[in-house]
């Protein structure tokens, strides 16, 4: 399938990426493939190391060497002038990468502070890309637009004349998100854009975004280790795990009933935004090294559940039930020797947290 | 704490290679001289033969023996200041990086005005003060380029000992009671070592340049050979309006190789200091091997569609 | 990579323009003292034996003007000498050169012109050259460029007197491209004329890209370490990600990745100074470090304190200089960050 229905905006299957050549080559994201609806909220989870950074930034062709995409198909479906027009992200030229960076995918990054050039005023960052992507705008256009941009995220005008070290983290993060929006583009990837950011902080920007969202309708991959953040804004979430995609749900069936292991233990290491306190068990053991993988289910190792079959045969992404819901993990297969544990059959529903 | 490990990258073998070369030539370079450096018995302005590798000068003296005497003394000044100046300066910039306050304030200012001072005139001011039989003396010489070479690397050093004073391990070994010195020894020590060989290597390589200059300059004693004074003899013979390359070429080829040995192990510290110079997996060669054409540009991750894993290390 | 932009005790902007300064004053007062210390401490006595060399060569009051300088024999306390020494200082009165029988100062200001303008133009040109080619290599890192590296380190390891002589044998005792030496042609007396001044252009040819040629390839390699290091920065990815042209995303890290290079330009000019006044030595060019070679030769010791303090303030003078290009090129020395 690639991308025939028109309210898909990004299409990818079966893509892989590895670090380096040969010899010193990992393997880094294993065979991923989800689409995204237009106006959608795709939440992205897993621990650092899972490979969910690498993999967007090889979606969209940024990641730096030694990063090599090695399998897939990535078709975005462009807006605005180009409305219709499909471009195979993987076969294109740097020149057509050129025109649709930022115009029809913009990426806000974990850190504003690394992400904005330390020499340039606020105001020359949005001047820059309003500029080189829009050369009819006059000066004094450019800079109403950014005041706008500005406004949107809540910052008043004068920012524009200070430099980035001069803001606060909090501001700074918003300056990314409303420069993200400078060209209205249709997907916007944001890679853990409040992690670290206070939580009050977080918690702010979380629900601006999701008004903004709303208003402009751009469609969003949200990246970050914090499942709980993710319920607020998603409406799907992928958890990875060393670099495949292990779970994926409508986001608040998979936060009320994690069906893979590994989605609980990343639940049960944050405390929900809201309700009452729960004890913070976490993982055990920590994500594995991808030069040697293990055998089987890579997760089998920090797994209470792990059978023989997990160590020895790697699970398929089934699809589980209705509503779209797949997830990687023996336990789920009717042949399992091991009763599906409570927390994670659909008999706990309600156990984890205290959601609403 | 990570251990030393230099990468072994080409650069960094053939800059061993290279300083090796000369370090055994150091040691036995006197003994297997075929000449007295000193003779002027044969045929001036010979070029390079089998009797004279390297020929021999206007006035009747075989070059090659001159360089391979001229070799010790040369290395001897350079590593004896190298190291004299990178103890003052490890001394120096961990007693301030880690006492801060007033000792901090008094060393940081005096590396200050050691690093502001130019070196070269302020040696030579005090070499010409010296009385003449210290001047001549190689080990006297050696010293006071330490004196005036030690400045840099204190103030790298103090930055980082900074940096590490903060450090969690520290800090725990601190709170256990540690002594001072100890702490200072085994804790902050090890973690400082590339940034000492980072600046041993270039104190060693600022004097060999100093002391051979100075010597250049005739402002050492003119009849201890070195690379200095053989290039001092060239130039006040007018060896290059007589175009005697083969006289000029040998001091000045040897001191470039032993800078480029230096500073070819240096980029081995320098990748092992800031893992982004590390050349990331991209070597020419296995690009063409895995098929692809050109080096990855930033911004434009290469497709290779087929990965290059070994199948096994995939479950 | 911040760290250079905020000083060690976190102070930012003027007060650590005024630090800067504060320290070159200090040097400076150093380096009088120094001056004036060394030859009245040093062990075996120089200025008494240059006293005994000179006796009967050199005329009854030049002796006294030396035994004035270096307080021989007048029984004033260490103090007194100081203060005098001080006070000749500040009237600008260095002494009297004992080879050349005038005044230190005279002597000095007629010759450091040609000093100012080789090792002056020398260092800028080498570095805006450098560092457009460090740039450059540090973009195509990874391509065949890189063969350049190896040539470069060698090249930044040739002793600039070696380098300097090499030129001179091969572009003018074998080529005859350029004259051999001197700073003009010698049938020509200095005066404003045309001729004149195309002379000293064309002598002055050689020496400038012996200088040049000689720190062109530190400049080099420490820019293309900064590009390299400053294209992992985020900002980068950033640039790129926003669509911008290659030229564009360059310029982003070039800009960047210079402001080490200019912090560095303090410490370099101090080196660069030094391994310049080789040129006029072997280029037989007019200037201060012929002069100070001189004077070393004959024991001059007046010329040669006056030429190391002028050498000293010039370099303090560009250190501070360079600190202060520093503080206008990167914002973050100006104001105050957020924490």
């Amino acid at each position: 399938m690639s991308l025939t229905d028109a309210n898909l905006v990004l299409h990818v299957s079966n893509f892989s990426v590895d670090y380096g050549y040969a010899d010193e080559a990992i393997r880094a994201v294993t065979d991923v493939s989800f689409s995204l609806g237009r106006s959608r909220v795709l939440g992205v989870a897993g621990e650092s190391g899972s490979g969910k950074s690498t993999l967007v930034y090889g979606l969209t062709r940024l990641l730096r060497a030694p990063g090599v995409i090695t399998a897939g198909d990535v078709r975005l479906r462009l807006s605005g002038a180009r409305e219709g027009e499909i471009i195979d992200l993987l076969a294109a030229t740097e020149d057509d990468l050129r025109a649709i960076r930022w115009s029809e995918i913009s990426i806000v990054m974990q850190s504003a502070l690394n992400a904005l050039n330390p020499l340039h005023k606020i105001g020359k960052e949005f001047d820059e890309v309003l500029r080189v992507h829009d050369g009819r705008l006059s000066k004094s256009q450019r800079r109403q637009r950014a005041e706008e941009l500005l406004a949107l995220v809540g910052l008043q005008p004068d920012r524009l004349q200070r430099y980035p070290h001069e803001l606060s983290g909090g501001q700074r993060q918003r300056v990314m998100i409303a420069l993200a929006l400078a060209l209205r583009p249709q997907l916007v990837i944001m890679d853990e854009p409040t992690t670290a950011l206070d939580v009050v902080t977080q918690r702010e920007i979380v629900s601006e975004l999701h008004e903004l969202r709303e208003r402009l309708g751009f469609a969003l991959i949200f990246i970050t280790h914090d499942l709980s953040l993710l319920v607020e804004l998603a409406d799907e979430i992928m958890v990875m795990y060393a670099g495949r995609i292990v779970e994926r749900a409508p986001a608040l069936d998979l936060y009320r009933a994690p069906r893979h292991p590994y989605t609980l233990g990343l639940m049960e290491s944050f405390p929900p935004l809201s309700g009452e306190r729960v004890a913070m068990t976490g993982i055990p053991g920590s994500p594995p090294n991808l030069k040697t993988p293990p055998a089987g289910c890579p997760f089998h190792p920090r797994c209470a559940y792990a059978h023989d079959r997990c160590r020895n045969e790697m699970p398929p992404l089934n699809d589980i039930e209705d509503g779209g819901r797949s997830v990687a993990c023996w336990l789920h297969d009717p042949a399992s020797p091991v009763e599906v544990p409570v927390s994670l059959s659909r008999r706990g529903d309600t156990t984890p947290g205290g959601v609403k | 704490m990570k251990s030393l490990r230099i990468p072994r990258s080409p650069k960094v073998i053939v800059g061993l290679i290279i300083l090796g070369i000369f370090v055994v030539l150091t040691v036995i370079g006197p003994w297997i001289a075929p000449y007295d450096p000193n003779a002027n018995t044969f045929i001036p302005n010979l070029t390079p033969s089998w009797e004279h590798w390297f020929g021999t000068t206007t006035l009747g003296q075989d070059v090659l023996s001159q360089l391979l005497v001229g070799c010790r003394v040369t290395m001897v000044v350079g590593f004896i200041a190298g190291l004299v100046a990178t103890l003052i300066s490890i001394a120096v910039g961990l007693a301030a990086g880690y006492m801060g306050g007033r000792t901090d304030e008094g060393l940081s200012l005096l590396a200050n005005v050691f690093l502001a001072i130019p070196g070269l005139p302020l040696l030579i001011v005090i070499n010409s003060y010296l009385p003449a039989g210290s001047q001549a003396n190689p080990l006297v010489v050696g010293l006071v380029i330490a004196l005036t070479g030690w400045a840099w690397g204190a103030r790298v050093l103090r930055a980082q000992t900074m940096s590490l004073r903060d450090r969690d391990f520290v800090e725990a070994s601190r709170i256990i009671g540690e002594k001072r010195w100890r702490i200072m020894w085994s804790e902050i020590g090890p973690n400082l070592l590339p940034i000492i060989a980072a600046s041993l290597l270039f104190t060693i390589l600022y004097a060999v340049g100093v002391y051979s200059t100075l010597a250049f300059l005739g402002l050492t004693n003119v009849s201890t050979w070195n690379w200095g004074t053989m290039m001092y003899w060239a130039q006040s013979n007018n060896a290059a309006l007589a175009n005697e390359w083969w006289w000029l070429a040998p001091p000045g080829v040897a001191i470039a190789l032993v800078g480029t040995s230096l500073a070819l192990i240096n980029f081995g510290i320098d990748e092992f200091i800031n893992p982004r110079l590390r050349a990331a997996g991209l070597s020419a060669r296995q690009r063409r091997r895995v098929g692809l054409a050109r080096r990855p540009r930033l911004g434009f991750t290469p497709v290779l569609r087929q990965s290059t894993v070994d199948p096994k290390k995939v479950s | 990579m911040a760290s250079n932009s905020i000083d060690e005790k976190g102070n930012h902007g003027v007060t650590t323009l005024l630090r800067r300064l504060a320290i070159y004053l200090f040097t400076a007062w150093t380096t009088i003292t120094v001056n004036f210390v060394l030859p009245r401490l040093m062990p075996g006595d120089p200025i008494q034996q240059l006293i005994g060399k000179l006796q009967g060569r050199v005329t009854p009051e030049m002796i006294a003007a030396i035994k004035a300088q270096f307080g021989q024999g007048l029984n004033q306390s260490m103090w007194t000498q100081y203060v005098h020494y001080l006070t000749q200082l500040l009237h600008g009165d260095l002494g009297v050169s004992i080879t050349l029988s005038s005044p230190v100062s005279d002597v000095l200001s007629s010759q450091i012109w040609w000093t100012v303008g080789l090792i002056g133009v020398g260092a800028v040109v080498s570095f805006f050259i450098g560092t457009a080619l460090g740039v450059f290599f540090g973009w195509t890192r990874g391509s065949r460029a890189d063969v350049v590296i190896p040539a470069a380190t060698f090249l930044q390891s040739v002793p600039y007197y070696f380098l300097g002589t090499i030129l001179i044998m091969i572009f003018a005792a074998t080529l005859h491209w350029f004259p051999l030496m001197g700073a003009y042609d010698p049938t020509l007396s200095p005066e404003w004329s045309w001729t004149y001044i195309a002379s000293v252009l064309r002598y002055g040819e050689l020496p400038l890209a012996s200088i040049v040629l000689s720190s062109l390839a530190g400049w080099m390699l420490g820019m293309r370490n900064m590009m390299v290091t400053t294209m992992s920065e985020d900002f980068v990815l950033m640039a790129v990600a926003k669509g911008l042209s290659r030229r564009r995303v360059m310029w982003h890290a070039a800009r960047n990745a210079v402001l080490p290079s200019v912090a560095n330009l303090a410490l370099t000019i101090g080196l660069l100074v030094s391994g310049s006044l080789l040129v006029e030595q072997i280029f037989n060019y007019p200037g201060v470090g012929n002069l100070l070679v001189n004077a070393v030769g004959n024991e001059d010791y007046p010329l040669l304190q006056g030429i190391f303090l002028l050498i000293t303030f010039t370099v303090l003078g560009a250190n501070f200089l360079a600190d202060a290009l520093y503080y206008v090129l990167d914002p973050r020395t100006r104001t105050a960050a957020v924490h």
